[in-house]
């Protein structure tokens, strides 16, 4: 099993979470689920959004084939980060995960009503959490076609397979 | 029964017009022969073939003449008619003066001459036997009968005769004689008379009244259709007929004369007066009537026409008129008051018997007296005009009206009366009547009522709510000492004031029909009601009350009583209480806040801690000593009931802060839907959970399928040896409310736990026996709290369980 797409590339998964303990968690399980992909973490939503439109620092961002999004966020929570990407037409076919501890109908529902893509609750149970990133990882990482941006998206980087792949690695 | 069907023996049958009289009473019949000439004599015999024309009978008969002459010449001619003499052969054998002058003839030049010259037609026939009778049969049936006929004088002129036979029997065989009366004259007065007649049937005919004309004896003679009407009779059923058979008694009387007045003296004092009498129709009915006579002079005497005129109708309304002055006068004395009629001088016109006894007069001592007299002050007054008004003024104020006045009686005693004034119209001018009655029964209730008040007053008074008694025009008639003090006012500023005044809305307007309501329906629906409102104290400020409202009848109309009571302790009480449940529901609203978010947040780190124990477990187990494994499971094991406490916490707050309003529902399809999401449990219990038709029910959807859920997961977990068997009805329990009983064949409850079993986080059995953190009950207890009901257990070990709850019923069946 290799760590690359359709097109040799390796995936990547933006992260936003502010908890170092979930994103270590997370990573853990993704590294048992058997794939290494590319996870970039953004720990509130306001480097979420500037990480996704390549704002500041994070203007050699790569574009990511899905976002797993926590709620409770600071700055910025995670159900106005949804409404943004999902309001931003270059970043609306990204997939978004919302991954919560809450299992509250209330939020459940805002984000759907946000057009997450879908809504996991957060496992107590360690075994029970490697599951669900191993589903996500099956489905959304392997099972899913998905999009790919027009290779014009970026004037900078245009459409030349080696300047992406550099543009990826330079931002890693 | 007709008293014609009786024999008429004393009926005369002749006509009446011509029947002579001698005006004396009694007197109907007269002999015949009357009329005639002084002739008289024993008729002989005449032998017929004497009959001769000759010297010898001019002889004979100068001797005869001769014979007769000292005996009768002086009565013939002395007689005032014509009288000639005939033979057998119809020649004039004498003669008298009188038949000289009425024939024009000499007497000489008649003698011996055929009568026929003188009397054409209708007496020589009369002398000659025919085929059917003799010379003597012929005359004698003309005898004593009067003939008329017409005669002939010498100068040819007729004129009208009546002749009366006689047969004289003489030497010379049979004579007639006959009475030549010259009947010109009565002819033309009888033809006068017709004419009169004719006339003066036609007044009578004319006449309104029945008419009939009686004669002396008694006798109708003449009578009108008015009659025939009145009576029933036809003319001639009545013509001739006694006077007594149309009216018995009373006018036949008056004809006849006594010992002391004559029969024109009897008629005279009746003349010209109606004479009230009873008359009888041909059918036996009777009939008032009035009589009016007035004297008729005939030929046959003196006739009576009387006028007679049914009174019925008169007689029937004098007679009404009569009664209805009774009924006034019974009605009068029927009044339970003295009644006096006065007029406008004061004076006493009419009274009745309770006049008499209240003032203590007899009738005629008070008639015509001053009314004064009995009513010293305030009664005379009153009828009086003054300077500024009329006597129909003076009057007119008072009618109507009841007057307190005193009453003076014959002996002096006063008492009190009510007078009750109405005008009557009269002859006589406007009189007043005066109705009077004794009050003085009437005081004492009053008094009594005045004592009965001062009870009333103590009550008032003793109440420990305001009171006002209020008219229907909105003013204060009474209050208590209470009001006085709650609204700070004395209490002659109070009364007769508007209640406005003291409750400025509310009160008032209650009191007041609208267009869809009397007042008494207005205050019908306020009576017996607490009404909340603000009163007005005299300083202005204002405060709560409560009003009571109940009717009072009184001698003033309706008059309502009003509780207030000052509310300000209670009201502010009620906004204590008010706070402290806003408060409380706060305070509930942040502790399930509070829960919600200790619950949330609590997730984070135990998540943590759970999932990081177990990653240290799934890494370094058996790495480490032994110990420490057991250290790693004891942390994951804490961590994992943490975890399920606080997911049972978050749903316990959840039942109150993200329940949804309760709409009508199937709680079968609850039920369905609790049993779906217990398909795993129910298929490895082996559960057989049946039910009856369950109805439509007011609830939460998702709650009450929660509540089904646990009720029956715990059915099926507590579970005794054997197929564990579920039953869940609904009945009615009377009211409007569902009673749901979950029934199962499981362990069974010990009654001492009842109360415990519904607490939080209250187990009954070990952790290792049964999993769970001991909250679904609760959860259960909450949401049936929630909806308005209670639940409840009943139970014994080992005989399985039934739970129960309540819930608002739907008028639906499902």
């Amino acid at each position: 099993m290799k760590d690359i797409g359709e097109e040799g590339l390796p995936l990547e998964v933006l992260l936003v979470e502010d908890s170092p303990g979930d994103v270590r968690l997370t990573r853990e399980a993704f590294r048992d689920a058997g794939r290494a992909i590319n996870l970039k973490v953004a720990s509130d939503g306001v480097e979420a959004m500037a990480v996704l439109r390549r704002e500041g620092p994070h203007v050699h961002a790569i574009r990511p084939d899905l976002i797993l999004l926590d709620l409770n966020l600071p700055k910025m929570d995670g159900r106005e980060v949804l409404a943004c990407i999902k309001a931003d037409t270059g970043l609306k076919t990204i997939p978004t995960v919302v991954l919560s501890a809450s299992s509250a109908q209330v939020d459940i529902e805002k984000s759907y009503q946000l057009q997450a893509n879908c809504y996991f609750t957060k496992p107590v149970q360690l075994d029970e959490f490697d599951s669900l990133v191993k589903s996500i990882t099956d489905f959304w990482l392997t099972k899913v076609k998905l999009p790919r941006p027009a290779l014009t998206d970026d004037p900078k980087i245009g459409s030349d397979p080696v300047k992406r792949t550099a543009a990826r690695l330079s931002a890693r | 029964m007709s008293r014609f069907n009786e024999p008429q023996t004393h009926a005369s049958q002749r006509p009446v017009a011509i029947k002579p009289s001698d005006g004396k009473a009694g007197v109907a019949d007269f002999p015949p022969g009357t009329t005639g000439a002084a002739v008289s004599g024993t008729p002989r015999r005449f032998g017929t073939k004497e009959a001769m024309r000759s010297i010898t009978v001019l002889k004979a008969a100068e001797r005869h003449l001769a014979q007769m002459e000292g005996k009768y010449r002086g009565l013939l001619e002395a007689a005032p008619d014509a009288m000639i003499v005939v033979n057998e052969a119809g020649e004039i054998v004498l003669l008298n003066l009188q038949a000289e002058k009425q024939f024009g003839y000499r007497r000489d030049e008649l003698l011996g001459q055929k009568v026929t010259n003188i009397i054409p037609e209708g007496f020589a026939e009369r002398l000659v036997a025919d085929d059917l009778r003799s010379a003597e049969d012929a005359v004698s049936q003309q005898i004593g009968t009067g003939i008329e006929l017409t005669a002939l004088r010498k100068d040819g002129s007729q004129f009208p005769i009546e002749i009366m036979l006689s047969p004289l029997e003489s030497a010379e065989g049979i004579l007639v004689t006959a009475a030549i009366r010259d009947i010109s004259v009565r002819k033309a007065a009888e033809e006068h008379l017709g004419q009169m007649e004719s006339r003066y049937r036609g007044l009578l005919e004319a006449a309104p009244d029945a008419m009939v004309v009686v004669n002396q004896s008694g006798e109708i003679v003449l009578l009108n259709v008015q009659a025939e009407r009145r009576f029933g009779y036809r003319r001639d059923e009545l013509l001739g007929q006694k006077v007594t058979n149309i009216i018995p008694i009373g006018f036949a009387e008056r004809l006849v004369a006594d010992d002391l007045r004559s029969a024109e003296d009897a008629l005279a004092q009746q003349i010209g007066t109606g004479i009230e009498l009873i008359a009888l129709r041909k059918d036996g009915s009777e009939f008032p009537i009035e009589l009016m006579l007035s004297p008729l002079e005939s030929s046959e005497g003196i006739l009576v026409t009387a006028a007679i005129r049914d009174i019925s109708v008169r007689k029937a309304s004098e007679e009404h008129l009569a009664q209805m002055e009774g009924r006034y006068r019974g009605l009068l004395e029927a009044a339970p008051d003295a009644m006096v009629v006065v007029n406008q001088v004061g004076e006493i016109v009419l009274l009745n018997l309770q006049a008499e006894k209240q003032f203590g007069y007899r009738r005629d001592e008070l008639l015509g007296q001053k009314v004064t007299n009995i009513i010293p002050i305030g009664f005379a007054e009153r009828l009086l005009a003054d300077d500024l008004r009329s006597a129909e003024d003076a009057l007119a104020q008072q009618i109507g009206m009841g007057i307190e006045l005193t009453g003076r009686r014959k002996d002096g005693s006063e008492f009190p009366i009510e007078l009750m004034l109405s005008p009557l119209e009269s002859a006589e001018g406007t009189l007043v009547t005066a109705a009077i009655r004794n009050i003085s029964v009437r005081r004492d209730a009053e008094k009594y009522l005045a004592q009965m008040e001062g009870r009333y007053r103590g009550l008032l008074e003793a109440a420990p709510d305001a009171m006002v008694v209020v008219n229907q025009g909105g003013e204060i008639v009474l209050l208590n000492l209470q009001a006085e003090k709650q609204f700070g006012y004395r209490r002659n500023e109070l009364l007769g004031q508007r209640v406005k005044n003291i409750i400025p809305e509310g009160f008032a307007e209650r009191l007041i029909a609208d267009g869809l309501r009397s007042a008494e329906d207005a205050l019908a629906q306020q009576i017996g009601t607490g009404i909340e409102l603000h009163g007005r104290r005299k300083d202005g400020s204002e405060f709560p009350i409560e009003l009571m409202l109940s009717p009072l009848g009184s001698a003033e109309g309706i008059l309502v009583t009003a509780a207030i009571r000052d509310i300000t302790t209670r009201k502010k009480a009620e906004a204590h209480l008010l706070q402290k449940m806003e408060e409380l529901n706060r305070s509930n609203e942040e502790l399930e806040q509070f829960a919600n978010i200790a619950s949330h947040d609590l997730q984070e780190p135990l998540r943590m801690v759970a999932s990081y124990t177990q990653l240290l477990a799934r890494r370094y187990k058996g790495r480490l000593d032994s110990d420490a494994d057991e250290f790693i499971a004891f942390a994951v094991d804490g961590a994992n009931r943490m975890h399920r406490l606080i997911q049972d916490l978050l749903t316990y707050s959840r039942v109150g802060s993200q329940g949804k309003d309760l709409v009508e529902i199937s709680s079968e399809e609850a039920l369905q839907q609790a049993l779906l999401n217990l398909r795993g449990a129910i298929e490895e219990g082996g559960a057989l959970v049946t039910h009856d038709e369950l109805p439509v029910v007011l609830a939460d959807e998702v709650q009450l399928t929660q509540l089904f859920q646990n009720l029956v997961g715990n059915a099926i977990k507590y579970q005794s040896p054997g197929v564990p068997q579920i039953h869940i009805t609904a009945a009615r329990n009377g009211g409007k409310k569902w009673v749901f009983s979950v029934k199962d064949n499981g362990l069974g409850i010990d009654p001492q736990y009842f109360e415990r079993i519904f607490g939080m986080f209250q187990r009954l059995h070990k952790r290792e026996e049964f999993a769970g953190a001991g909250i679904g009950l609760a959860i259960c207890k909450k949401i049936v709290e929630r909806h308005g009901g209670s639940i409840s257990v009943e139970s014994q070990p080992g005989q399985g369980s039934t739970f129960s709850f309540a819930l608002a019923g739907s008028e639906k069946k499902s």
